[in-house]
């Protein structure tokens, strides 16, 4: 962690939290973690906002097919805290094998047609995103997508777009795997916001 | 026509967080939201190369960049929404273009 107070909290209380949830946890509460209790009256609020819409709302693609999406797109951002996290919580609903195949290559991955055809629009919204055009979302749409399929499955890379750079560029501490495995129980009872 | 949904209520509210609220001076968080979605602004050159490399590849951040960037802001709130408002720049640049091409692919078949 680059930033010494996103670490240890901007406030007593933060400070307090980060302890305590520690401590509870039997682990380093993760900096992702951390970064929501950072400066809450900047753009953090509305990011988590946006990110539990995209992640836990009820729609098409179910909670792990979203994770796994996160994951796919956090690697084509070389993002290893986010393959890690979001990694570990999709294999809560998707097996692990195909989890790790998808995020090393999801065109030859033994997933669904229509997640396929998902991260194919993403991958070019992620890599491209000046070359994105009609023509690809109408190649998603003519596999099977429906409109809202695909902007659900945008806005999860676009918030990933996010949280991979601010990862990224704060450098933050990589969980074991085992404490990775526990992060991902606490996401998917608490969730983003 | 896609389908309504809040998605872009969300991401509008957080291009707005993003301009409007933080102790950084709005030009300049600006100038990092520009940068981070992949254009170009006359800002510092310590600011335009840490939101530069956060755009392009944010793996090769360093800690000198950062640290530089925070020495000349003089608080890591500041330095913070430097790295934040890069990072919005650059989702907000795909969210857009994303919908941009969904919008023209589904009009032309509706």
């Amino acid at each position: 962690m680059r930033l010494a107070e996103v670490e240890r909290g901007d406030s007593i209380r933060h400070r307090l939290l980060i302890r305590l949830i520690s401590r509870f946890a039997g682990y380093r509460l993760p900096d992702a973690a951390r970064l929501a209790f950072y400066d809450k009256g900047f753009a953090g609020p509305a990011l988590g906002e946006w990110t539990q819409k995209a992640m836990r709302d009820p729609g098409p693609w179910s909670v792990s097919e979203r994770e796994l999406m996160a994951a796919v797109v956090a690697s084509w951002n070389s993002c290893p805290f986010c393959v890690g996290a979001h990694g570990a919580i999709a294999v809560r609903g998707v097996d692990p094998e195909l989890v790790s195949a998808a995020i090393a290559d999801f065109r030859t991955a033994p997933i669904s047609d229509r997640l396929r055809a998902a991260l194919v629009f993403l991958e070019r919204m992620t890599k491209e995103p000046d070359r994105l055009s009609a023509a690809d979302a109408r190649t998603a749409l003519d596999a099977g997508l429906t409109p809202r399929e695909l902007e659900d499955a945008a806005a999860v890379a676009a918030v990933f777009a996010i949280i991979t750079r601010n990862a990224n560029a704060l450098d933050y501490e990589i969980p074991t795997a085992e404490e990775f495995d526990k992060a991902a129980g606490m996401l998917l009872r608490r969730g983003y916001a | 026509m896609t389908t309504p949904t809040r998605h872009a209520e969300l991401a509008e509210r957080l291009r707005d967080r993003v301009e409007n609220a933080g102790v950084l001076d709005p030009g300049l968080r600006a100038a990092c939201v520009r940068i981070g979605a992949g254009a170009d602004a006359e800002i510092a050159a310590a600011h335009r190369e840490l939101a530069a490399t956060i755009a392009e590849s944010s793996h090769r951040v360093t800690d000198a960049q950062v640290a530089a960037v925070r020495e000349a802001l003089g608080s890591d709130r500041a330095a913070f929404e430097v790295i934040m408002a890069a990072s919005a720049g650059a989702g907000l640049r795909r969210w857009d273009a994303a919908m941009r091409a969904i919008r023209e692919a589904s009009d032309a078949v509706g």
